[in-house]
C-alpha cells in the first residue's frame, strides 16, 4: 500500500496519528532537534532517515515521552502530550534502538509481561502473546529463553513486545539493525500489514531499500532539522541526482558542456542531466573530438540514496540548476551548500556505500540524559575532582 | 487505582517472581548464610548475655535476632538490583512507555523484596527455635509487629538508594556499608551493653537499634504488643523518612548504570 500523506491531507478531515509542531530539543549546547513540524497520517508508514546524530532517536524519544521537548507541541491522535500524556500515549508502541528484553525469561514470558502491563489477563494475555509471536516467526521459540536466541531472534522479540497492546502509532527505531535478510523481509511484511489496518508507523532506518520496500513516505533529518518530507517518488524526482559519468584516457580534457558537471577524485566527470538514459547521445555529441579519449560511460539513475546524499549535503554537484520546489508538506530548505570534489551521488566508487547494502551511517547514539540525583553528582564530582 | 493500576502492579510483581524463580541461588545463600553465622556466634553471645545477668541465656536470644537484622539489611542490594537490571537490560524505557505510572513501577518493584524480607525473618526465627533453642518469652505477634515495619524499612532504604545512586556499584558499596554500620551501632553484632560509651548515644539514630530493642523486649523480657509499640513506631517513622527521600529524589528519567 503506497502511503501518501499529501493525498490523505487533501482529503481533509482526518486527525493525524502524530503531529509535531515547532518541536525543539537541546542537550546543553548541542541542538538535537530544531523547529520540527511533522505529521503522520493513520495508516501511513513514514521512513525516518538521517545520518548518525541527525535526531531520529531524539524525535522518537520525545514522541514516546522519554524526553520532554524544550519548545513545541506533540499531539497523538489529536491529544496533546503535554496536557494528557497518559491518554495521548495509550495507543503508542515503541521499539527502541537498543534491545530491551528480559534475557533470563522465555519469549512467552517476555510477551506475556507486556500483554499483562497493557491490561490483558490470563487466557487473553496468553492468546495475544501467541498472536503476536506468529508473524514474527517466534511461535516455535515461545518456550526458549531469550538469552539463548540469536541476535536477530532477540530483535524480533524486542519488536513484538512493542505491539502486544495493538498500538495505533508505532515507533520503530532501526528495527532491522543486525538482523538477517529473512527477518528483515518478515518485519517489513508485518509493518505493511499494520499500516493496512490503519496503524501509523514511524520507521527509522539506515537501510534505504527498506523504505522502498515499505512504500513509505519519507522524512529526512539533518543536524536536527527536517529538511525534506514527501512521498518516495516525490523526493527522488525533486532531489535525486541523475547523471552520465564519463571516464577519459589521460584525465578529463578541457570541455565546455551545456550541463552542470562535477569531477571526482578518480578523474571521473559527472554530467548532471535530467533523464540520463535519453541524454547519452547528446552528451557524446557535445564531447566533440574529446569523445575519442572516452574509455568508459555510465548512466546514473535517480534513487532515494542519491536524493538522501544530496539533501544531506553528502553529494551535491558544484553547479546545478535550481532544484524544483520541494513536494513536502513541510517547507524543504534548499539543498545544502555545494561541495567541490564531493562523492558522486549514487556512484559505486569508494566514496559511496556499497550497492546492495546501501546503508547510510550506523546505529545512532541514544539520547544522552545526564540528570542524576545529588548523591550521584557528588560522587561524580569526587571521581573527576 | 481504579483504572487497572492494581493489575499493572500485579503484572510487575509476577515478572519479579518469574525472574526470582529463574535464579533463586542468591536468595537461598542469603538465607542459609545467617543460619551458619548464628551457630558460630551463639557461644559468644551466650557469654555476653550471662555477663549481663541473663543467667539462663543460651546465646540464641542475641544471635538469632542480631543476625536476622544484619542480614535483612543486605536485602537492600536486592531492591537495587531489581531496579538497576531494568536499565542494564534496556527494559526501563519500555516500562516508562508502558501504561504503568511511575508509582506503579516503584510499588511493583517493592512487593517481592518485601515478601522476601518477611519470609527470611520467619525462616530465621523459625530456625532459631528449632536449631538453636531460641525461647521467645513474649508474644510471637509482638515479634511480627516489629518485623513487618523492619522489613518495610529495609525495602525503602533500598529504594532511597536507588533514587540517590547512579550506578549499581555505588548502591552496592553503600548498602553493604550501611548494613554493617547499622548492625554495629544497633546492637546486632554485639549486645548493646558492651558497645563503647561514645557509640551508645548514636545507636537510636539507626533503625536496627529499634529492631533489636523490640526483638529483645519480646524474647528476653517477655514483652507483648504494648511493649513493642515504641520500637515499631520508630521503625515506621524511619520507613516514612526513606519513602520521602525516594519521593524527593526518584525520577523515572534518571539514567542508571547497571555496571560501572
Amino acid at each position: 500500500m503506497p502511503t501518501d500523506p499529501g493525498a490523505r491531507r487533501a482529503e481533509g478531515a482526518a486527525v493525524p496519528a502524530l503531529a509535531l509542531r515547532g518541536v525543539s530539543k537541546r542537550y546543553g549546547a548541542t541542538t538535537a532537534l530544531e523547529g520540527i513540524d511533522l505529521e503522520i497520517a493513520e495508516g501511513e508508514i513514514m521512513g525516518l532517515l538521517g545520518h548518525n546524530g541527525a535526531g531520529k532517536t531524539t524525535l522518537m524519544s520525545l514522541v514516546a515521552g522519554l524526553l520532554r521537548p524544550d519548545t513545541g507541541k506533540i499531539e497523538i491522535h489529536g491529544v496533546p502530550t503535554d496536557r494528557d500524556p497518559r491518554r495521548a500515549r495509550r495507543d503508542l508502541g515503541l521499539a527502541p534502538q537498543e534491545l530491551g528484553v528480559y534475557p533470563p525469561l522465555t519469549v512467552r514470558q517476555n510477551l506475556r509481561f507486556c500483554a499483562e502491563l497493557a491490561g490483558l489477563r490470563g487466557q487473553r494475555a496468553r492468546v495475544r502473546a501467541e498472536e503476536v509471536a506468529e508473524p514474527f516467526g517466534l511461535t516455535a521459540l515461545l518456550d526458549r529463553r531469550v538469552s539463548g536466541l540469536s541476535g536477530g531472534e532477540q530483535r524480533r522479540v524486542h519488536t513484538a513486545m512493542a505491539l502486544l497492546h495493538r498500538p495505533k502509532l508505532v515507533l520503530l527505531d532501526e528495527p532491522t539493525a543486525g538482523v538477517d535478510v529473512e527477518t528483515r523481509a518478515r518485519l517489513i511484511a508485518y509493518v505493511k500489514e499494520l499500516a493496512d489496518d490503519g496503524t501509523a508507523v514511524c520507521y527509522s532506518t539506515h537501510y534505504l531499500p527498506e523504505v522502498e520496500a515499505l512504500e513509505a513516505s519519507v522524512a529526512v533529518l539533518d543536524h536536527g532539522r527536517l529538511i525534506a518530507r514527501g512521498t518516495l517518488p516525490e523526493l527522488v524526482r525533486s532531489h535525486a541526482d541523475s547523471a552520465v559519468e564519463l571516464t577519459f584516457h589521460g584525465g578529463v580534457p578541457p570541455l565546455h558542456l551545456p550541463w552542470p558537471v562535477t569531477h571526482d577524485e578518480d578523474g571521473v566527470l559527472r554530467v548532471h542531466v535530467e533523464q540520463p538514459q535519453l541524454a547519452t547521445a547528446d552528451v557524446l555529441a557535445a564531447l566533440g573530438e574529446s569523445a575519442r579519449l572516452l574509455v568508459n560511460m555510465r548512466v546514473v539513475q535517480p534513487s532515494l540514496e542519491s536524493a538522501f546524499l544530496r539533501l544531506t549535503g553528502s553529494g551535491a554537484p558544484d553547479r546545478r540548476p535550481p532544484a524544483s520546489p520541494a513536494p513536502s508538506p513541510v517547507p524543504s530548505p534548499a539543498p545544502s551548500a555545494p561541495r567541490t570534489a564531493a562523492p558522486a551521488p549514487g556512484a559505486p566508487a569508494n566514496t559511496a556505500p556499497a550497492r546492495g547494502a546501501r546503508a547510510i551511517g550506523g546505529p545512532d547514539e541514544p539520547p544522552g540524559e545526564d540528570d542524576h540525583g545529588p548523591l550521584a553528582r557528588d560522587l561524580e564530582a569526587e571521581q573527576h575532582g | 487505582m481504579g483504572d487497572g493500576s492494581l493489575g499493572r502492579i500485579a503484572a510487575l510483581v509476577r515478572q519479579d517472581c518469574r525472574l526470582l524463580v529463574r535464579d533463586p541461588a542468591p536468595l537461598i545463600i542469603r538465607t542459609v548464610m545467617p543460619l551458619l553465622i548464628m551457630s558460630f556466634m551463639q557461644p559468644l553471645f551466650r557469654a555476653a548475655l550471662r555477663a549481663d545477668d541473663v543467667r539462663d541465656a543460651n546465646g540464641a536470644e542475641q544471635s538469632v535476632p542480631g543476625m536476622a537484622v544484619m542480614f535483612l539489611f543486605f536485602l537492600v542490594n536486592v531492591v537495587g538490583f531489581a531496579m538497576f537490571r531494568e536499565h542494564g537490560w534496556n527494559t526501563w524505557d519500555r516500562l516508562r512507555v508502558s501504561p504503568a505510572r511511575p508509582f506503579e513501577l516503584v510499588t511493583g518493584r517493592l512487593v517481592v523484596p518485601l515478601v522476601v524480607a518477611l519470609v527470611q525473618l520467619t525462616v530465621f526465627f523459625g530456625a532459631g527455635g528449632t536449631l538453636f533453642g531460641l525461647r521467645v518469652r513474649g508474644s510471637y505477634l509482638a515479634l511480627a509487629v516489629v518485623g513487618v515495619p523492619l522489613a518495610a524499612c529495609v525495602v525503602m532504604v533500598g529504594m532511597a538508594l536507588v533514587a540517590l545512586c547512579r550506578s549499581i556499584a555505588q548502591l552496592s558499596v553503600i548498602a553493604n556499608l550501611l548494613a554493617l554500620l547499622f548492625a554495629g551501632l544497633g546492637g546486632a553484632l554485639t549486645p548493646q551493653s558492651v558497645l563503647p560509651d561514645w557509640v551508645r548515644p548514636l545507636a537510636p539514630g539507626v533503625p536496627s537499634y529499634w529492631a533489636m530493642r523490640g526483638f529483645s523486649t519480646v524474647i528476653l523480657d517477655g514483652g507483648g504488643m504494648g511493649a513493642v509499640l515504641l520500637p515499631a513506631g520508630v521503625l515506621c517513622a524511619f520507613t516514612a523518612g526513606f519513602t520521602v527521600l525516594t519521593l524527593v529524589f526518584f525520577r523515572t528519567g534518571h539514567r542508571k548504570l547497571s555496571w560501572s
